[in-house]
């Protein structure tokens, strides 16, 4: 970490004393220490901060001029990567133009603070939020989900700033309720996690706070953060629940957990550090109450596993998000499954054997957390890898198809919620999007080239 | 920050403004000055007590002995211990009440 004390309002280049990772190892050779003694003395001593004003400094606009308007746009996107602004994809340069466009999905005005961004501490506003936005190839309605989902990201319940920067390769998962997410494309049905041209949101709002995260938060890799694989992180997760296929008497995510009334427009925002597909369904001839409980048998089985970085979420955040298709989520509610009693059965069901702890040395991990009931959780055989089954996410998306659910393992300290502030053009905005991007429609399909 | 375009190229140019993306940086406090010379000083140790800790800061307290005549170095222990504490405002009111001249602060990885 190279920047991390700048998100606590101090100058970016603090006075440190680095040595290869091998130094940090059981066993190794800590003679080096000795051989820069001097850099200590003199950090301690002589060393001064490069930064010496206050206030924020405002970036001039950049500018780049070519020939045509490819060459601008190849130059424009190297200029990015060799700023360390991009994620290897194409961007779209923030433009006036394009970032004014985007603005234009704001209920607030484009100055107003949303927060520090860690670990590097740049200020974060409405129009940086667009910014990103306008380089991941978004649109101006998707702007309401974003700013709610940075704004959550800031609030320290979140944890974010301890995970920007950890190695234990968090990303963030957006959780949508509400009609926005049908409104603006978001998709909640099948493919709800990966690219679809049709509901093309969820990536562009996940890439954007993704830049965020890099451009604002510092966190690079190796530099600013320390994760050790950083999957999922080109887009993050962004889905929305699919609540046209929600059981009924089932409370959605938003209701269940932020006491978000039904049909407001909200977001929910929690960090996974795994993402899992689960072959729920049976393979014969199983009665549906057979293929509902072997199911649950083997979901619960999969998260029976030492996630340490999971402690973090213990007592407050989650373990994770399962996510069940509308239809089985259906079979099982005519079964009299609720949310809650699936939450409980995975509670219970798992559980690990202190035995099974101690051979894996976790013992030592539950004993250092800040947490008391972490801490007194020791105690307990089997050991539950939560506080509370209420601290399981239980959401109904994915596509509508019975066999497999999706567990996306939790490094959570908190789950933030947050309802969302429309612009009073909103209406305007989802028209235009429809005239731009054609009316969503089953099948093949697709419409000649303009 | 500019890039301007190829000189030789003749005729209309495309023109590209765009924003900076990483947001304005603001520096609302100070690092503490730095000690003028360590003779004579009282140096502690703030300890996270991971990735090697144990091992690395006696290693410094035992050259910072031997470098520095009439130093004192507390012992690393001389302040709680551990990711979860060491950030803490009692922490800090702890190092502040110890009198220290200045602290060396460990390890990360």
């Amino acid at each position: 970490m190279t920047n991390a004390v700048a998100g606590l309002g101090l100058a970016p280049d603090a006075a440190m004393v680095t040595f290869p990772i091998e130094m940090f190892l059981p066993g190794s050779d800590i003679s080096p220490v000795e051989a820069r003694k001097r850099d200590f003395y003199d950090g301690l001593t002589r060393w001064r901060s490069a930064f010496a004003a206050d206030g924020a400094a405002e970036a001039p606009m950049i500018r780049v001029q070519s020939a045509s308007v490819e060459e601008a746009f190849s130059r424009a996107n190297d200029l990015m990567l060799t700023n360390r602004w991009g994620d290897g994809l194409p961007l779209w340069p923030p433009t006036r133009e394009r970032v004014d466009w985007i603005l234009r999905g704001a209920a607030q005005p484009r100055g107003r603070r949303v927060g520090i961004f860690p670990p590097r501490g740049g200020v974060t506003t409405i129009e940086t939020c667009a910014i990103a936005l306008a380089m991941a190839g978004g649109r101006p309605e998707y702007l309401p989900v974003l700013i709610a989902a940075v704004d959550a990201f800031l609030d320290p319940e979140s944890g974010s700033a301890q995970l920007q920067a950890a190695s234990g390769s968090a990303f963030p998962v957006v959780i949508v309720n509400g009609p926005i997410g049908a409104q603006i494309r978001l998709n909640a049905g099948f493919g709800c996690l990966g690219p679809d041209p049709q509901r093309p949101a969820g990536a562009s709002i996940g890439r954007a706070l993704r830049l965020l995260q890099q451009n604002v938060g510092g966190a690079l890799p190796g530099i600013g953060t320390m994760a050790n694989y950083g999957g999922v992180r080109y887009t993050n997760v962004v889905f929305a629940e699919d609540e046209a296929n929600l059981p009924m008497g089932w409370a959605t995510h938003a209701t269940e957990r932020h006491a978000h009334a039904p049909g407001q427009n909200s977001i929910s925002l929690a960090f996974a550090n795994g993402a899992t597909n689960i072959r729920r369904r049976g393979a014969k001839r199983e009665t549906p109450e057979e293929d509902a409980l072997q199911g649950m048998y083997r979901m619960a089985d999969f998260m029976r596993v030492p996630n340490m970085p999971g402690l973090a979420g213990y007592e407050h955040g989650t373990p994770g998000i399962l996510m069940i298709p509308g239809v089985v989520a259906n079979t099982m509610a005519g079964l009299g499954w609720t949310k809650a009693s699936i939450r409980e059965f995975l509670w219970e069901h798992s559980r690990i054997p202190a035995e099974h702890l101690r051979r894996a040395g976790c013992p030592a991990w539950i004993e250092i957390d800040s947490s008391k009931v972490v801490r007194e959780s020791i105690a307990l055989d089997p050991w539950p890898i939560t506080a509370s089954p209420d601290n399981f996410i239980v959401v109904v998306a994915g596509g509508g198809h019975p066999t497999n659910s999706y567990w996306l393992q939790g490094y959570s300290p908190g789950v933030v919620g947050r309802v969302l502030e429309l612009p009073s053009t909103f209406d305007a905005l989802l028209a235009e999007a429809e005239r731009d991007l054609g009316p969503v429609t089953p099948g093949p399909g697709g419409r000649p080239p303009r | 920050m500019s890039e301007d375009g190829d000189s030789r190229i003749i005729g209309p140019m495309v023109t590209l403004e765009f924003h900076d993306p990483s947001g304005a940086i603001e520096v609302k406090q100070h690092f503490a000055p730095r000690v003028t010379s360590l003779q004579g000083k009282r140096i502690g140790f703030v300890s996270n007590d991971q990735w090697q800790a144990f091992r690395m800061l006696p290693l410094l307290k035992k050259l910072l002995e031997a470098d520095f005549p009439g130093i004192e170095v507390l012992p690393i222990d001389a302040f709680p211990q551990g990711n979860a504490v060491i950030g803490s405002e009692e922490t800090a009111a702890q190092v502040k009440q110890s009198g220290v001249d200045a602290v060396v602060i460990g390890n990360a990885a």
